[in-house]
């Protein structure tokens, strides 16, 4: 495991994310799968090469995720500084898939880690995508009595699978 | 309505307040919360440098702000937003109002933002008609209580959970609850609805970034992210302030805006939105309108105090401040509490209007010292109390006392004439009932420094 791996990995647990290893693709589709249940309505935009790749179970996909109770998808990538996942609606993401859903599986190559919000911000350019979004663990809330709590209105649960090469 | 004070009248807020126990209670709870997250999220790190940077790069752009603005505007016009300039609050409400008014909006759902508090932007559209849902769980419970918020990171810590328990239960008819995660679950579903079959979001934005025209957001909740993607048409109020040069910049901000505020390396979501939806993306608003406030702002630019300019929020110094900590937000009766909001206030509202909220400091500087964009926010209160002075809005008593021992000094015959008086008036004074303030000052000493030099 390289160092920015193991940097973001134990940043984005810090965040209250769940973060997980894989070796390749012959091994994602089995980490998805235990953060499946058969209730599930599953939401995945199977747009991307490891996205295609997953086999889920067709009587649980969902084209609607405003109905669905978890999205699964690639995401742009991630800072380790902070344990940060990135998404971006290049590409014709609706991010809003990983906002509505109380549970939220990014998938995360492990070549799209950057080290620091400026190596990050240095990929993007002068023109932006209109949306990039950085999440750092699940929504919270602590507005009553400085509870902290889970799930106010995005995904009370993020998961994160990261994929080596 | 209720819970919206006066500053004038910050003296008798002041003391309604410090016999709130519960206030107190939970005031305590959530300032020494929040100080100590933020403490423990600096540790570790380089602060002091970061500061600097910081707070160079916010100097950099007041000491070009126009240029800035027309960058910015430029570029966030290039991608499809529509730049609006407002000159004061009722330019500002009437911009938003009749962008919603042209296009059939009726419920409007909003993201916390504290330039809309203060312009007033909620009152003015729901008197037309309009609906405004705040979707901010804070914010939301405030708004339905019918208050002000009282932090302007955490607008409902004044109530506890059995207070909003009783709140839900009155207005959305749910069953009683003091279970924090039950309680935010029902805002969930309430306000999950209002975000899907709203019209419109407004929202506010903590930067600005020139080079790219786009806006940032943090939020924990992820209520700015629906605010923001869902309704066909987001407005965004920010004050003219809000600008940084480049991307490279923000990064100082990411790093430094969350970890001031709640401690934490980063809010749950940073949303940065550059324009609207374009050709083969699936998210962003159709329609994007960016109404810029100054609303005074250049009239503080121009003048001594206008560091209070560079301030970014993020609530640090209200948190480590003593008179706050005690008395809560209302009581200062303005749009921004704590040491920030004494500086802001009075320069916005204007002396003769703010005058009794500069007494709701004691100097000590705990603000100055965790500010991350370094305001020198003891000297800015130093100098608006000078203002104060020689505008005349002290109380006679303070003018008489100084008047009399402006004389006294410059006279030593009369000042040791003052100190032997004293000595014997001492004890007279301290039997005075309800005097307060004589117990606690040191008393008069026997034998003078000059009569101890001079050997007698």
């Amino acid at each position: 495991m390289s160092d920015l791996v193991e940097t973001f990995m134990r940043r984005a647990i810090n965040m209250a994310a769940g973060v997980t290893l894989v070796n390749g693709e012959g091994e994602l589709g089995q980490a998805v799968a235990t953060l499946l249940s058969p209730e599930d309505a599953i939401y995945c935009p199977a747009s991307t090469a490891l996205e295609k790749g997953l086999t889920l179970p067709a009587e649980s996909l969902t084209e609607d995720y405003s109905a669905a109770s978890i999205t699964v998808e690639e995401v742009f990538g991630a800072i380790a500084e902070t344990g940060t996942i990135v998404c971006s609606s290049q590409g014709g993401k609706p991010l809003q898939a990983g906002l509505l859903p109380s549970r939220h599986c990014a998938i995360l190559p492990e070549s799209r880690i950057f080290a620091t919000f400026e190596d990050f911000f240095a990929t993007l350019g002068a023109d932006l995508p209109t949306n990039i979004t950085l999440i750092s663990g699940p929504s919270r809330t602590a507005d009553i009595e400085l509870t902290l709590t889970v799930g106010v209105h995005g995904p009370e649960r993020l998961d994160v699978i990261v994929v080596q090469e | 309505m209720i819970g919206i004070k006066s500053s004038l009248a910050f003296r008798e807020n002041a003391a309604e307040a410090v016999r709130d126990s519960s206030l107190r209670s939970a005031m305590r709870t959530a300032t020494d919360t929040f100080t100590q997250l933020r403490s423990a999220g600096m540790a570790s790190f380089p602060m002091d440098e970061w500061r600097d940077r910081a707070s160079e790069i916010r100097l950099n752009v007041l000491n070009s702000l126009p240029d800035y603005l027309d960058e910015f505007s430029r570029n966030a016009t290039r991608v499809g937003a529509v730049v609006h300039r407002a000159r004061d609050a009722e330019a500002a409400r009437d911009i938003v109002y009749h962008l919603l008014k042209d296009r059939g909006a009726r419920k409007i759902v909003k993201a916390k933002s504290m330039v809309t508090e203060e312009i007033h932007l909620n009152q003015h559209l729901e008197v037309r008609g309009m609906e405004v849902v705040e979707t901010d769980l804070g914010e939301y419970i405030v708004q339905i209580a019918g208050e002000a918020p009282s932090h302007i990171l955490a607008p409902a810590i004044h109530k506890n959970r059995r207070q909003v328990g009783r709140l839900f239960q009155e207005k959305l008819g749910v069953e009683y609850s003091d279970d924090p995660k039950v309680l935010t679950g029902i805002a969930r579903r309430v306000l999950r609805n209002e975000f899907l079959t709203a019209d419109a979001g407004i929202s506010g934005a903590n930067f600005a970034i020139a080079g790219t025209g786009s806006l940032a957001l943090f939020t924990n909740e992820g209520n700015g992210r629906m605010v923001t993607t869902v309704p066909p048409l987001h407005i965004a109020v920010l004050t003219i302030e809000k600008i940084i040069p480049t991307l490279a910049d923000f990064a100082s901000f990411v790093r430094l805006l969350p970890r001031s505020a709640t401690g934490q390396p980063l809010s749950s979501y940073l949303s940065i939105i550059t324009g609207t939806r374009k050709p083969g993306e699936a998210t962003g608003a159709r329609e994007l309108h960016i109404v810029l406030v100054d609303n005074g702002r250049t009239e503080i630019l121009r003048g001594e105090c206008r560091e209070i300019l560079k301030c970014i929020r993020c609530s640090a110094c209200m948190n480590v401040c003593p008179v706050y900590r005690v008395i809560g937000g209302h009581a200062y009766g303005s749009t921004y509490p704590g040491p920030m909001g004494i500086v802001l206030t009075v320069l916005l509202d204007g002396m003769e209007n703010a005058h009794p909220v500069l007494d709701a400091s004691t100097l000590c500087g705990a603000c100055a010292e965790v500010c991350p964009v370094r305001v020198p926010l003891v000297k800015l209160m130093n100098l608006l109390r000078e203002r104060r002075v020689e505008a005349g809005f002290t109380q006679s008593a303070e003018r008489t006392f100084m008047a009399g021992y402006g004389m006294a000094v410059r006279s030593p015959k009369l000042f040791g004439l003052g100190q032997t008086l004293s000595r014997f008036l001492w004890p007279l004074l301290e039997r005075v009932p309800g005097n307060m303030t004589l117990p606690r000052l040191p008393k008069p000493v026997k034998s003078t420094f000059k009569r101890r030099m001079s050997g007698q």
